[in-house]
């Protein structure tokens, strides 16, 4: 430190100080990188999120759940439709519980024959047949995914990375 | 008389030289190596069965305990989503004694987060959370230490929850992270995080297994060192303040020792704590050891026998294997989480965020709110505190059934079928309800009392309450799809799923 100038000695001290602080802070940050970055995957392997179910003759009149990608396809006489059967609410699966008898609804201001509900058994969540939640702690109607046919060997195909709104249908 | 034991061959191996006196041994508990964290003389108070329940001992037994079968677990555990199931099922009918390690493991599992729970109750009834007069003593920093070692507790829990990957398994950790995905804007990436996906699958078992058998008893035990090493630094248990204050109203007496012991040995020269008058004084204590010893020991002893006999029989259940595609019914996370999966209930965001962050913070901000010095290491402090701990209880006991029975009766959806904005449900819930009136006992009780302490003791009494009430409800009163069933109904049939 300079005897006149101690006010600049003590700043480049400060200075410094400052900069190996920086250094190593920034060097920490930066060596802890690739470490935290290797926690989130870029490849899954799960299962496919667009896949076929088979041709839609496969399927007679009404629901059917379909097990292993936890949805369910409709089918009222040509046209089709696939509703996700996770429960928007903490993910559980939604089971489908028919009516004794159909019963008219209206819903959205559409009045339909309904045939069951979904309900969940996690939280006592209940959906319309046509996704609608209008009981239990469900935030959300239950995702409506997009159905196409295959160009190729005429199946249906579910794209679950594509959710459509509750009016979406396919007739084949 | 000497309560020393003959030293014998053993003794040599931990002991460098014999102690004559009692009094000797109380100062050679410094130079024994097993020992030398304790201090070398310990007051009566503090050793009370009355006083402090020695909860954290047993915590810490039980946490040993869990390290000890869970190292043997390990030699019988393979962490992969096809084999995991089946290691298990060996354990219970192929491995020698395989049943009884999981049992032990599973019941230490469930007293550990037990016995935690109920130190901090103590801790905070005895309000043993104040800083007190001694030098350098910082309990409200020690009760924040203990809030991080309940939530590593719960989430070491919690993490060992999945290992098992069965159904029971399974659905509890995909329930308790899609509670981690209600938290606004970020809550998606933070299961995913959580998940190591989108899903529960291989990603998510390595990583709760690597958690659990290594992480979070890693910063759990060096954090645990930090409680017990500040519970010396804060000058012992809270109870000795009340020490600590008769000696000072004391006539000071012949000048100070000119000694003092550190961790290291004698150090000469005075320091500042032999000179202050709240010093404790040496006819309220006894050695360490022998007196304290021993009673770590029955503690110990005591709290091993408990879980190996509870361990015969209280059977650790295994349910079918994991299978996403079916969800059973009713899905619960485990028993600790149940109050919260009750709230969850109502709402996602209120019961499964806002009210346990707010618990959270409320729990760690406690000593910095209530700052009062008062009757600090007795129970519920003075009268007043009995009475408002009782004005608590009840509080706590009307609005928790008051706001279940809401929850029952009147599900918010079919009382407004016409509203459909979720945030109104999510802000017009029994959870809110119940979070409102917690407020309100505690600005009511504070207006009243204008005590911090008091308040914190009416409030604290309620959140017991209702913590207790919602965790049974949760567990015992819910039953498939969640409804409610009184204990003495019997659930519907279920049809078993293919």
């Amino acid at each position: 430190m300079s005897g006149d100038k101690p006010v600049e000695g003590e700043s480049r001290r400060g200075f410094i100080t400052k900069l190996t602080g920086w250094v190593l802070g920034i060097g920490f940050v930066a060596g802890s990188w690739p470490f935290i970055r290797s926690l989130f995957p870029n490849v899954l392997y799960e299962p496919p999120r667009r896949f076929k179910i088979g041709t839609p003759d496969a399927f007679q009149e009404g629901v059917h759940f379909l097990q292993d990608h936890r949805m369910f396809l409709f089918r009222d006489g040509s046209s089709f439709h696939a509703i996700s059967g996770v429960c928007t609410h903490l993910g559980c699966t939604v089971k489908y519980s028919p009516f004794k008898q159909d019963q008219e609804l209206t819903v959205r201001k559409l009045t339909y024959e309904s045939a069951g509900e979904f309900h969940c058994a996690c939280h006592g969540s209940r959906f319309r047949d046509e996704g609608t939640n209008f009981s239990g702690p469900a935030p959300r109607p239950l995702n409506w995914y997009q159905l196409e046919l295959s160009p190729e060997d005429g199946q249906l195909v579910v794209n679950m990375s594509e959710e459509v709104d509750r009016d979406f249908r396919l007739v084949v | 008389m000497s309560l020393l034991p003959k030293q014998g061959a053993l003794g040599r191996l931990f002991w460098s030289w014999r102690p004559q006196s009692d009094r000797e041994a109380g100062e050679a508990v410094v130079a024994n190596f097993l020992l030398h964290w304790f201090p070398s003389r310990v007051t009566l108070k503090s050793l009370s069965l009355k006083y402090s329940i020695y909860l954290g001992t047993i915590s810490l037994v039980l946490f040993c305990i869990l390290t000890v079968s869970g190292v043997f677990l390990m030699f019988l555990y393979v962490p992969s989503v096809e084999r995991a199931y089946w290691w298990i099922k060996d354990l219970d009918y192929a491995v020698s004694f395989g049943w009884y390690l999981r049992r032990v493991h599973r019941i230490g599992a469930h007293l550990m987060v037990a016995a935690v729970f109920l130190h901090m109750f103590r801790v905070f009834l005895t309000g043993a959370y104040k800083r007190g007069s001694a030098a350098g003593s910082n309990r409200p920093f020690n009760w924040v230490l203990g809030v991080l070692l309940l939530v590593l507790t719960l989430f070491l829990s919690f993490t060992g929850y999945l290992l098992p990957w069965d159904q029971l398994a399974f659905w509890a950790i995909t329930v308790g992270t899609n509670i981690a995905a209600s938290v606004p804007w970020i809550g998606d990436e933070i299961r995913q995080f959580l998940l190591g996906g989108n899903e529960v699958g291989q990603n998510t078992l390595i990583r709760f297994y690597v958690l659990h058998v290594f992480f979070l008893p890693l910063v759990l035990t060096a954090i645990a060192i930090w409680h017990m090493w500040r519970i010396r630094k804060d000058g012992g248990l809270a109870i000795v303040e009340q020490l600590r204050i008769r000696n000072r109203e004391r006539a000071p007496e012949a000048p100070a020792k000119t000694k003092t012991w550190s961790v290291l040995g004698i150090a000469s020269g005075t320091s500042v704590t032999v000179l202050d008058p709240g010093t404790v004084h040496e006819t309220d204590s006894v050695p360490s050891s022998p007196f304290l010893t021993t009673r770590l020991l029955a503690v110990t002893v005591a709290t091993l026998v408990v879980v190996m006999l509870l361990a015969l029989v209280v059977p650790a259940p295994l349910e079918e294997a994991a299978n996403p595609e079916v969800t059973p019914n009713p899905a619960k996370a485990p028993w600790y989480f149940l109050g919260l999966q009750e709230l969850v209930g109502y709402s996602a965001l209120v019961g499964g965020v806002l009210i346990p962050g707010i618990v959270l913070l409320g729990l760690a901000l406690i000593p910095y709110l209530d700052r009062e010095q008062a009757g600090i290491g007795l129970w519920l402090t003075d009268k007043s505190g009995r009475r408002w701990a009782v004005i608590g209880t009840v509080w706590g006991l009307l609005w928790t059934v008051g706001s279940l029975a809401i929850g029952i009766k009147f599900p918010m959806r079919e009382a407004f079928p016409s509203i459909e904005s979720q945030l109104f449900f999510d802000m017009v819930s029994p959870a809110t309800l119940l979070l409102l009136s917690f407020v309100v006992l505690y600005f009511v009780s504070l207006k009243v009392t204008s005590s911090s302490r008091t308040a914190a003791i009416a409030t604290f009494c309620a959140f017991i309450v209702a913590f207790v009430l919602l965790t049974w409800t949760g567990t015992m009163l819910r039953g498939p799809n969640w409804q409610f069933f009184w204990p003495w109904e019997a659930w519907p049939r279920q049809p078993i799923p293919f």
